[in-house]
């Protein structure tokens, strides 16, 4: 159905669209480090950056395979990831903050500085994606593509969240004593939950490098990882749905704002974002949870 | 073995052991050294010297999750809940080490269906039963202990250690935890009690080892640490060295 959806629109809609679900997948992505294991991270915008450059870079500056590309980008994310979250973990409280915060800094800095790979500040442009199996995809296929990735990226999440190892990440987010006190190794569970997440971030990054067929350094600047916290913290985090509520709204409301109030909608935002704390901390689905249990009375 | 805070020694060259199946009671005045001992066991701080050997095999200097690996799990003074989760789920953590590594797949399905089984048999058995579901805020304090019993006894313990159990309970909750844990022994399991009460603990224990500033100053019998003079002085205070 959210396929079909895409054979339905035009090219414009088509576009938002895409984008919209690249926000879903990183924000149930995101969802699940920072509201299901309680790591605050400010990197997951900057490995959808990581993938979507690798990928690109893999590709078209040193002639790679697509599906060798595909796996060197991960494994670029997965070790980019590992060597954020094994020192910052061994350390206490917001240490993982401000590490992937220098990091998703560092990242623009490298994007900018990087030269003929990375393109310096005008990125890369006027590439587009290789054939499959001789097929080109484009269009609304391109966009099944997308709805394929923010399905299985779910899938993935869904049964993590219901196995002993989503248990284990909400018991190291709830009490990590007490985690620890029941045999889970804190440090390894946070440092699984980081990477799986940020090379899944890259993965709908590498999706992205073909939406516009264009990366540069803009694109992939700090505020998005605010943004993904506000989705996340709006829609209810801890829970899948509510992040990605919170991701369509969030993407949306600018469109229906900006006609309004030009470029003060981010004000809007910081308002929303209060409210969800001070009056409803379990977000929308909160919300709608508390409608269901009443309707159902 | 022994533990020193800088110039303080907390416990000095303390020797006991515990069997399976038993429950000894570990005992003394505030400041005894009784929260040291065993937060020693649990790994939650190194000792300064000394071993402990489970099975044999050295313990001292492992972190807590590699001790509870062991077959050693814990309940905590304070009770120390997962807040976002039902009950099952917080019991279900208890047996996470059982899981292996399987995710996907049919096997790792049955063996989530095989322990949330059991995790229904443990609140059941602690006296929480019908309240699997429910969320861990609605449960007062002495369900919440229960509740931390019935998570130790997830991982299948082979030594189940007590901090303070009976702190913060109503008598007729005191009595249902004395049942508890004698069936807990009855299983074959080693209970350590660490305790502060002395009327709940000596008609529970096997075995009393009485500890004062940070010594053992009495191992035996309940009926005889009863009538130990040491003890009792310890506990009243009449000889206790003034700094």
């Amino acid at each position: 159905m959210l396929a079909g959806a895409a054979f339905l629109l035009g090219d414009y809609h088509n576009d938002v669209y895409r984008k919209m679900l690249l926000w879903v997948t990183l924000a149930i992505g995101y969802n699940f480090l920072f509201g299901i294991c309680g790591q605050v991270s400010f990197s997951h915008f900057a490995f959808y950056g990581i993938g979507a450059y690798s990928v690109v870079i893999l590709l078209f500056h040193f002639h790679v395979p697509l599906p060798l590309a595909i796996v060197l980008g991960v494994a670029v994310c997965v070790v980019v990831a590992l060597a954020v979250a094994i020192p910052s973990t061994r350390l206490e409280g917001f240490y993982l903050a401000l590490a992937t915060l220098a990091l998703a800094q560092l990242f623009v800095v490298l994007l900018n500085e990087g030269g003929e790979i990375t393109g310096g500040t005008g990125g890369i442009a006027n590439y587009r994606l290789p054939a499959i199996f001789g097929m080109q995809m484009r269009g609304p296929w391109y966009t099944a593509v997308i709805v394929f990735v923010l399905l299985m990226t779910y899938a993935t999440l869904r049964r993590l969240d219901h196995s002993w190892f989503g248990r284990a990440c909400r018991a190291v987010r709830d009490n990590p004593e007490a985690a620890a006190a029941m045999g889970i190794n804190v440090a390894r569970t946070k440092v699984i939950a980081f990477t799986l997440t940020s090379a899944l971030a890259g993965v709908a990054g590498m999706v992205y490098a073909f939406v516009d067929n264009t990366v540069n350094p803009p694109i992939f600047g700090l505020e998005n990882a605010f943004l993904l916290l506000f989705m996340v913290i709006v829609g209810g985090s801890g829970r899948h749905a509510g992040a990605a509520i919170g991701a369509v709204l969030l993407f949306l409301l600018p469109f229906w704002l900006s006609p309004l109030v030009g470029h003060h909608h981010v004000l809007v935002f910081g308002v929303l974002m209060l409210a969800a704390i001070l009056l409803q901390p379990k977000g929308l689905i909160g919300i709608w949870d508390r409608l269901g249990t009443r309707f159902s009375r | 073995m022994s533990k020193r805070f800088g110039g303080l020694t907390a416990v000095s060259e303390l020797d006991f052991e515990v069997r399976e199946g038993e429950i000894l009671g570990m005992i003394g005045p505030n400041g005894a050294g009784k929260s040291t001992t065993f937060n020693l066991i649990a790994g939650s701080y190194p000792a300064s010297s000394g071993e402990v050997f489970f099975d044999q095999k050295p313990l001292l200097g492992l972190p807590p999750h590699r001790i509870a690996a062991r077959g050693i799990l814990r309940t905590f003074q304070h009770n120390r809940p997962f807040e976002g989760m039902p009950v099952i789920d917080n019991v279900l953590v208890g047996a996470h080490r059982s899981f292996g590594v399987d995710l996907f797949g049919r096997k790792s399905k049955n063996k989530e269906h095989e322990k949330r089984l059991r995790a229904e048999e443990l609140i059941e058995f602690v006296g929480l039963g019908g309240m699997a579901q429910a969320d861990v805020g609605t449960l007062s304090f002495g369900q919440g202990r229960l509740l931390e019993i019935a998570r130790a006894l997830a991982g299948e313990p082979r030594l189940i250690l007590f901090d303070e159990p009976a702190a913060g309970l109503a008598p007729a909750e005191l009595d249902r935890l004395a049942e508890i844990i004698r069936g807990i022994a009855a299983r074959g399991i080693a209970v350590l009690l660490i305790e502060h009460d002395m009327h709940f603990l000596l008609p529970l224990a096997h075995r009393v080892v009485v500890l004062n500033f940070g010594a053992k100053i009495a191992d035996g019998l309940p009926d005889d640490i009863r009538r130990n003079p040491a003890v009792m002085d310890a506990y009243l205070g009449s000889h206790a060295p003034h700094p």
